[in-house]
């Protein structure tokens, strides 16, 4: 008889294993990037606590994300991005910042008020981003409203904030909780994060005049439709207290990833965009602004519906995490809602995913 | 361990269980209403549930879905408490194991059912791991179209869960597979749900239908098993859902699994309506015996002869008129699809006179081939001085041609037009003209001497029966030792032997595999419980002969498990026991 002993969980095997099997995977993948281009750059609109804004988002191509190198999260496929040889010198990050003010210049009149700053790991991490760079960048956007720079709450720190507080920004650190619960992130996400590791990083940042905002994961692997909803609406009220903004990511399958052999086997489907509406409308009376905007929303590898409502459906929710106005799902309507409610009900995790 | 789960019959790798609930539910069964989710350890940590006699409680658990990487399955796999009320515990192929429950769940159910070798491996692999009187359960998967399959295979508990998602989704079930709702313009289903016009008829009635149908093939699957005949249920489902055809051929064509739950006899009729038939193992089973078992004692010719409808061929009504013929002059041996090669000897052996097969007297190639070669191995082997073909034109012919080929042998046909026509019967006299009849004697010695074999292994015969007499009339034989002692009675049913305890005393003591059943310090009297078991052989089957000895009995029956069965189980019938005795 194999009966594994029950304190698994607790010595940290579980983490092993993740990082053993996504290492395998990872070393699948091959593609390398120009250290001189951005990842990609695009203009949007988004949701702040200043109203909505035109923003201009970068991620920049770096070194990669440490953890990811030790193995990393189960859905994170952002590694296959990152350039050969570990690290991007400075130069060649104030190349793909140039790109990036070129598109906007193209593609824009007026400056975006909004500046959102993202690598494929972690900003603020200085193997990534070396003070040099970083504070070129803050002077590059000093004429600028807003900045959101998005890292691990490890490497969140009060000078390296400060760089952009100085500049007179309103200044936004992002942090991928995942979820609130540790077990959940711990166990089906594979991030080292604490939940207090995020609530002392948002505390560093509420200490120097910048605010918090909190990237939240729906439908982690291993989790029920059910679940995964339930994880989500818990880990708004959680992350309220300490974050104006929850960004709510549904998984999507990336390459070269836990999830992406998961599903491949027919063990993994992304969330149901039901699933979003309903998180979105039961927290509405959250002491934070929730967002949501699907990658690959109504694509077999994104979070969908049956087919015939996505696009509608997606609009709402789009138009939701713009306006914040919950009547927007009252005008959403299909056949597959009972599908999904069947699912919510009857969905576990011994015959997941029931589709 | 199981307490509350029993399997009372089997049919193959399918079984007719029994969840002793406060209310006792029969399976293969939907188990929506008895399974009580303690919830998942990936979103929680949980405490041990309570439980409660009127549920099966699913313990606190990771389910591992369909694709997890073994190093995950490994690190996180769950432990499960020892708890005294009913349980389930969910699994995956590799996890599968003992652990204490009496219901287990497959968490790959959605990786596999709907890819055939994924899933005939998937319950293969889960089988050999948990004890094999537990009750298997598959959520989220069954549909009218493949819970024959699933319950063949051996599952037995499911639940309504795929038939009221694909009720939502318009999808209106069958056992014969499915419709979408917009494309039906009447509702071919007598079911409540069904008992209104189809423009009435929506998804919520869709739900009900899809699960009522479920439940109806359920009751369907059960009552085959009673009967022993769910294989053919199964050959006629499969026709209509590709993955189920799949499935069935792929169980069939990698038999390990099948062949250890496969009976020796079954009491009914094996119908032979498709060629996927000549792959079950009662067939090949039976050819594989004959190939390495049967030895021919009559030097005589060989007169090959068409099967009849009637069985045993030797009273059907052509078979007689043969018989007047021959005069005992050759030996009989009768082609058929799709049994094959049937010695006189044989022809009351399991599944000889048990199958019934639509006659038209057209042979599909496969048959030819697959009976052809085996004949030919047959002529090849034994050695007759003369084969005399009294075979019909056509398929029978064909297979005659083919087995000569094979052979290198010559072969005398004496069939013009019809086997049973007066020039045809001529020609065979004319054939045998000349040849000596075979005594009485011989022909009952080498009879006895041919299903000892078949049944208790090559040269079994010489040395279970050196030397015996032969009373009571064919097929009803008794075998006696040289003291007049009984040693074994011919069963006429199944044309296998039944030994008495001086016959298992031979058996015991002769130079042969025994199929032995050890038992603990007891007495058993008619039925042998699992739970006394402390060891069987692994080649005990269903049917089979075997010998119950421990330190206070001695006795010989017949096997009601498989012989891991036996050794695993906790609760049934093992042996249905015929003669013992205090020691």
């Amino acid at each position: 008889m194999s009966q594994p002993s029950p304190d698994v969980y607790e010595q940290g095997r579980g983490m092993d294993a993740h990082n053993q099997v996504m290492r395998g995977i990872r070393a699948q993948a091959e593609a390398a990037y120009d250290p001189h281009e951005p990842t990609r750059v695009w203009i949007d609109e988004d949701r702040t606590p200043d109203g909505l804004q035109e923003s201009l988002t970068i991620i920049l191509n770096t070194g990669g994300c440490r953890w990811a190198r030790a193995g990393g999260c189960t859905m994170c496929g952002y590694v296959a991005e990152t350039v050969d040889g570990g690290s991007v010198p400075h130069p060649a990050l104030l190349d793909q910042l140039g790109v990036a003010l070129e598109h906007e210049r193209e593609h824009t009149d007026e400056p975006c008020p909004l500046i959102k700053i993202y690598t494929s790991g972690s900003f603020l991490d200085e193997r990534e981003i070396g003070a040099e760079t970083r504070r070129a960048i803050a002077e590059t956007f000093a004429d600028r409203e807003r900045i959101v720079v998005e890292s691990l709450p490890d490497f969140v720190a009060p000078e390296k904030l400060e760089d952009f507080v100085v500049e007179g920004l309103s200044t936004d650190v992002a942090i991928g909780l995942e979820t609130a619960s540790d077990r959940i992130r711990q166990d089906c996400v594979n991030k080292y994060v604490t939940f207090a590791d995020f609530e002392e990083a948002a505390a560093i940042a509420r200490d120097v005049g910048a605010g918090t905002k909190a990237y939240l994961l729906l439908k982690p692997p291993f989790l029920t439709e059910a679940a995964a909803v339930t994880d989500m609406i818990e880990s708004i009220h959680e992350c309220g207290t300490h974050a104006h903004t929850v960004s709510m990511n549904p998984t999507n399958v990336q390459r070269y990833t836990m999830v992406d052999e998961l599903y491949f086997r027919g063990g993994y489907r992304p969330p149901w965009l039901w699933s979003i509406c309903e998180v979105l409308e039961s927290t509405t009376g959250a002491d934070t602004i929730v967002v949501s905007d699907p990658v690959g929303a109504g694509e077999d590898r994104g979070a969908h519906n049956c087919g015939e409502c996505d696009e509608q459906v997606a609009m709402a929710i789009k138009d939701f995490s713009l306006r914040g106005e919950p009547s927007v799902f009252e005008e959403v309507e299909c056949a597959c809602k009972r599908t999904w409610e069947l699912v919510m009900e009857h969905e576990t995790s011994y015959n997941l995913p029931l589709e | 361990m199981t307490e509350f789960f029993e399997v009372v019959e089997r049919d193959g790798p399918a079984r007719r269980g029994e969840l002793r609930l406060d209310q006792c539910l029969i399976t293969p069964a939907v188990a929506d209403d008895v399974l009580v989710d303690a919830g998942d350890l990936w979103s929680a940590d949980r405490d041990v549930p309570e439980g409660d006699s009127d549920e099966v409680t699913i313990l606190p658990h990771r389910g591992f879905p369909p694709g997890t990487a073994d190093e995950v399955v490994d690190a996180f796999a769950p432990s499960y408490p020892d708890v005294s009320y009913p349980s389930a515990a969910v699994i995956d192929p590799r996890t599968a194991d003992d652990h204490g429950a009496d219901v287990y769940i497959l968490s790959t159910a959605q990786g596999v059912v709907g890819h055939a070798s994924a899933f005939r491996e998937a319950i293969k692999r889960v089988r050999a791991g948990i004890p094999d009187d537990t009750g298997l359960c598959l959520s989220g998967v069954a549909t009218p179209a493949n819970v024959a399959l699933l319950a063949w295979a051996g599952v037995d508990l499911v639940d309504a869960t795929r038939a009221k998602i694909a009720g939502s989704r318009g999808q209106y079930l069958t056992p014969s597979g499915s419709y979408g709702l917009d494309d039906l313009t009447e509702l071919p289903c007598p079911c409540p749900a069904c008992a209104r016009s189809v423009d009435e008829f929506d998804r919520a009635a869709c739900i009900d239908h899809n699960v009522a149908t479920l439940r109806a093939e359920l009751a369907t699957v059960r009552q085959r098993i009673r009967d022993g005949r769910l294989r053919e249920l199964l050959g006629g489902r499969c026709r209509h859902t590709a993955w189920v055809a799949a499935a069935l051929r792929e169980s069939e064509a990698h038999p390990g699994y099948l062949e250890e739950r496969t009976p020796v006899f079954r009491r009914s009729d094996i119908l032979a309506s498709s060629d996927d038939v000549l792959n079950r193992v009662e067939i090949t089973r039976y050819a594989d015996r004959l190939a390495e078992r049967y030895e021919c004692r009559f030097r005589r010719p060989a007169v090959l002869l068409p099967c009849s409808a009637r069985k045993p061929y030797s009273e059907s009504q052509s078979h007689r008129q043969f018989r007047d013929v021959i005069q005992y002059r050759a030996h009989r041996v009768a082609i058929s699809s799709p049994i094959g090669v049937v010695p006189q000897e044989l022809e009351c052996t399991y599944p000889a006179q048990h199958y019934d097969t639509p006659v038209t007297g057209r042979w599909s190639p496969n048959e030819v081939t697959l009976i052809g070669e085996q004949l030919g191995a047959f002529l090849a082997t034994h050695d007759y001085p003369r084969i005399i073909a009294h075979m019909p034109p056509g398929g029978y012919r064909e297979v005659v041609e083919h087995a000569v080929g094979v052979a290198d042998v010559d072969v005398t046909y004496t069939v013009e037009d019809h086997p049973t026509v007066e020039a045809s019967l001529s020609n065979l006299a004319a054939a045998l003209d000349g040849e000596l009849a075979y005594s009485r004697y011989d022909r009952r010695q080498h009879t006895i001497r041919a299903i000892a074999d078949y049944q208790f292994g090559p040269g079994a015969a010489a040395a279970l029966f050196p030397s015996f007499d032969v009373e009571a009339p064919y097929p009803k034989h008794r075998v006696l030792g040289p003291d007049g002692a009984h040693l074994a009675t011919m069963v006429p049913e199944y044309g296998l032997l039944a030994l008495t305890l001086a016959g298992a005393r031979q058996w015991v003591a002769a130079d042969l595999e025994v199929r032995r059943v050890t038992i603990d310090d007891f007495v058993p009297h008619g039925d042998v419980l699992a739970p006394g078991i402390l060891d069987a052989s692994a080649d005990i089957r269903v049917g089979d002969e075997v010998v119950v000895e421990g330190p206070s009995a001695f006795g010989i029956g017949r096997a009601c498990m498989h012989g891991r069965a036996m050794v695993e189980s906790t609760r049934g019938v093992a042996v249905d026991l015929r003669h013992s005795e205090e020691l």
